[in-house]
């Protein structure tokens, strides 16, 4: 048992030290500074290219303390950890014992708001009247004999003094909903080929594009011709659990439900065929296949490979350069050579013309195939999210429009068939906020019963 | 007339008034001829409506929603902060302070004006409903909060001058009518609470418009958060101002400290209304 006491106390320190308010705004504004951090460098980027922006100790201390990927980073998660720890035990200790105060006899002089007001009758009488006129005014009124002397007490939004429990319980939520995505939702991208289908890993079902359309309008602005994208538009067919093969569309803004996995549009490109001729011969082994922005094949006997770097929808027909149009009307496609792991230069080369390789081999783009990304999401905590949310705005409603007060209302025999009525008020956020209210109600009772 | 032409006319004429009511409240603030707060506030409520007949005219005309670049959301930025401001100076007589609201909004109007790159219609991610509630939520959250602070800066002076001046006072060394003209605004306790009224005003505001935008980006994107330099950015502001709101539950806090960090919480709105467009690029760059 002699071992219990200093933990005891440990506790009580670390539940003291997280209960604490300014404790707490400090925790909320190491978050608020770790995601400004989060802001202003980049995330996710190659760890040379911090080498390249920043002097190098910065870039190396971006680098060991995790802010190249700071939403992940150890600091981040225990940041967001403190801070739920940090409310969740003020909301135990602070706000419920404070804000559900029990109705107990006070000092009236001792409050900063507080007045008397001299009404004439007996005690009894005006401290009908008095309850009268604050239960009229939308007041609820209850009393209490506390050591012999009669208290009334008007509350007005009493139910609102659970505004705070709203708040710090929809963070919690917001929180719970997170955490179910983290440990059991998954999302991930996917290219598909016009004609191709591609299967989401997790759940098997597959998404096949039928055919994708996109629209592109040239638009005159003061800085020029712009090419706007309007539209884009998937038309697949999804095979989900029941197995039933079902045309669906997917466009931007406009995901479709597949089993509970949402698939978006995100993104599209354009895979290229190759010819790849040796001598006169199509060497077919090599031919055919589409390759990706940025894939490569290999020259067989030689130490060089063939790069697909790019699209270009349209070559000026002039400068024979990619032209800015991104409407597809005469395109090329830029080519990429590499000798033994050296780069040795790009060219643009039109379609269905040939680019010798050496040695015999030329490549020949063919054809471009339009691709659609779709980006996949199951997450199971947003239902929880939707709900803290919702419950979070009520809270911040509630909390800001609809003020607590609370009326301490002793009435005293003055002799002389006169009674004095003292009033003392107190709310949730000190007394000034309630100055005005209460000089106008007190104003208010003066004249009414003057 | 060419609705285009109007939608220009419009502009010019909200600019003007904005200008002139920013005089005439300067001159408000320190004179208090009653004149000079009449004709500001007339100037001022001229100025706002001019701006929404501004924004109205140019949806008409292109049937594009017009707050999708910054000259039209800086638009709408200064007329609903110049809104609110009307509403909290009726209520609570604050005239007074109109000339550096109706300046700031004047300046950042005419920021606005430069990013005026003709009609342009929307990229299709940025073509949903969405559009329509969450950009005009999360903009009147930023007016809201230049409106507190505004109040935060006259709180700051107020109190800064108060306490050069009262140990003058006390010596008789200084004259009274700066004393006297101290007395005509409200007191340090009454600017505090209009402070803590904007961010009521602008706190709600914002978590509903990070809320939509989070709903936006559930369909558009396929995930309600995506640690979006934008979004994070106003997702920083939100924990400043919450922070305020938890500072102001304590009354060593309450006033001077509370104001300064209502300004250091409106740096952060205005780096992430503005700063983040110009310098970092992110999905709000608006690609697919
Ligand atoms: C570090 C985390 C937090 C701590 C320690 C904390 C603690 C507290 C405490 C003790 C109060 C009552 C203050 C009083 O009446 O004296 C309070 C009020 C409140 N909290 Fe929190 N809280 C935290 C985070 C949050 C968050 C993230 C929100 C979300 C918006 C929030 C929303 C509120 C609201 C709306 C109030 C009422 C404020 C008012 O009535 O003026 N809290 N909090």
């Amino acid at each position: 048992m002699a071992s219990a006491q200093p933990l005891n106390n440990l506790k009580s320190d670390v539940l003291r030290l997280l209960g604490n308010v300014t404790v707490g705004v400090t925790l909320l504004a190491l978050w608020g500074v770790l995601t400004l951090i989060g802001v202003v460098v980049e995330q996710g980027k190659d760890p040379t290219s911090y080498f390249a922006s920043y002097p190098a100790p910065i870039a190396r201390a971006i680098l060991r303390l995790d802010f190249n990927d700071i939403y992940h980073s150890v600091w981040y998660l225990l940041s967001i950890g403190l801070v739920l720890a940090s409310m969740t035990t003020a909301t135990f200790t602070k706000v419920i014992p404070r804000r559900l105060p029990p109705h107990r006899a006070v000092k009236v002089d001792a409050i900063p708001l507080h007045d008397h007001v001299t009404i004439a009758g007996d005690a009894e009488s005006v401290r009908a009247r008095v309850e009268q006129f604050f239960t009229t005014r939308g007041w609820r009124v209850s009393k209490r004999e506390i050591d012999g002397t009669i208290w009334a007490f008007a509350d007005r939004f009493n139910w609102a003094r659970v505004g705070v429990l709203v708040n710090h319980t929809a963070i919690l939520i917001i929180a719970a909903g997170a955490i179910l995505y983290w440990a059991w939702g998954f999302s991930g991208e996917t290219a598909v080929l016009s004609g191709e289908a591609s299967q989401i890993p997790q759940t098997h079902a597959l998404i096949r594009l039928d055919r994708f359309s996109y629209t592109i309008e040239p638009i005159m602005t003061k800085g020029g011709i712009v090419y706007q994208p309007i539209d884009y538009v998937s038309h697949v067919t999804v095979v989900g659990r029941n197995g039933i093969p079902t045309p669906m569309i997917v466009r931007v803004n406009h995901p479709i439900d597949l089993d509970g996995t949402l698939v978006y549009q995100a993104s599209y490109g354009f895979a290229m065929r190759f010819l790849i001729f040796h001598g006169r011969a199509l060497v077919r082994a090599l031919s055919g296949r589409a390759l990706l922005e940025g894939d490569a094949f290999a020259i067989p006997g030689t130490g060089r490979s063939v790069v697909y770097e790019r699209f270009v929808p349209t070559i000026d027909p002039r400068t024979h350069l990619p032209s800015p149009d991104p409407r597809v009307s005469d395109p090329g496609a830029v080519l990429g050579v590499i000798e033994s792991g050296i780069p040795l230069g790009e060219m643009l080369v039109p379609l269905r013309t040939a680019l010798d390789l050496g040695d015999g081999w030329r490549v020949v783009p063919e054809r471009q195939v339009v691709y659609s990304g779709f980006q996949y999401r199951y997450d199971p905590g947003v239902p929880l999210v939707a709900v803290g949310a919702g419950l979070l705005l009520i809270g911040l409603v509630i909390s800001f429009y609809f003020l607590p007060a609370r009326l301490h209302v002793r009435v005293d025999d003055a002799g002389g068939d006169r009674a004095i009525v003292g009033v003392a008020a107190t709310t949730v956020k000190g007394y000034d906020i309630f100055e005005e209210a209460f000089r106008d109600l007190i104003a208010a009772l003066r004249q009414n019963q003057g | 007339m060419h609705p285009m032409a109007l939608d220009a006319v419009l502009m010019v004429l909200a600019l003007a008034a904005y200008a002139a009511g920013a005089i005439v409240l300067v001159v408000y603030f320190f004179s208090r001829e009653e004149w000079t707060r009449n004709l500001g506030a007339a100037l001022a409520v001229a100025g706002c409506a001019a701006q929404f007949a501004q924004l109205a005219a140019r949806y008409a005309e292109t049937h594009i929603w017009p707050l999708l670049n910054l000259y039209g959301s800086l638009s709408l930025f200064s007329a609903v902060a110049v809104a609110i401001f009307i509403a909290f100076a009726f209520r609570y007589r604050l005239w007074f302070a109109g000339g550096f609201l109706l300046a700031i909004a004047a300046l950042f109007l005419a920021y606005g004006t430069t990013w005026n790159e003709g009609v342009m219609p929307a990229v299709p991610s940025l073509q949903s409903y969405w559009a329509k509630i969450h950009v005009p939520l999360v903009v009147s959250s930023y007016g809201a909060f230049l409106v507190s602070f505004v109040f935060s800066g006259v709180y700051l002076t107020r109190y800064y001058v108060e306490r050069r001046l009262v140990p003058a006072v006390a010596s008789g060394s200084t004259n009274d009518e700066v004393a006297g003209w101290l007395g005509t605004l409200p007191s340090l306790t009454q600017l505090d609470i209009l402070v803590y009224r904007a961010v009521s005003v602008g706190l709600p505001l914002l978590t509903l418009g990070i809320i939509t935008g989070a709903a936006w980006a559930h369909e558009a994107w396929g995930a309600y958060w995506q640690w979006d330099p934008k979004e994070t950015a106003a997702l920083a502001s939100w924990i400043l101002y919450a922070s305020y709101m938890h500072l102001h539950t304590r009354a060593s806090w309450r006033g001077l400290r509370c104001s300064w960090w209502s300004v250091i919480a409106f740096a952060s709105v205005i780096f992430c209304y503005l700063g983040v467009n110009i310098w970092i690029s992110g999905l709000h760059s608006y690609k697919v």
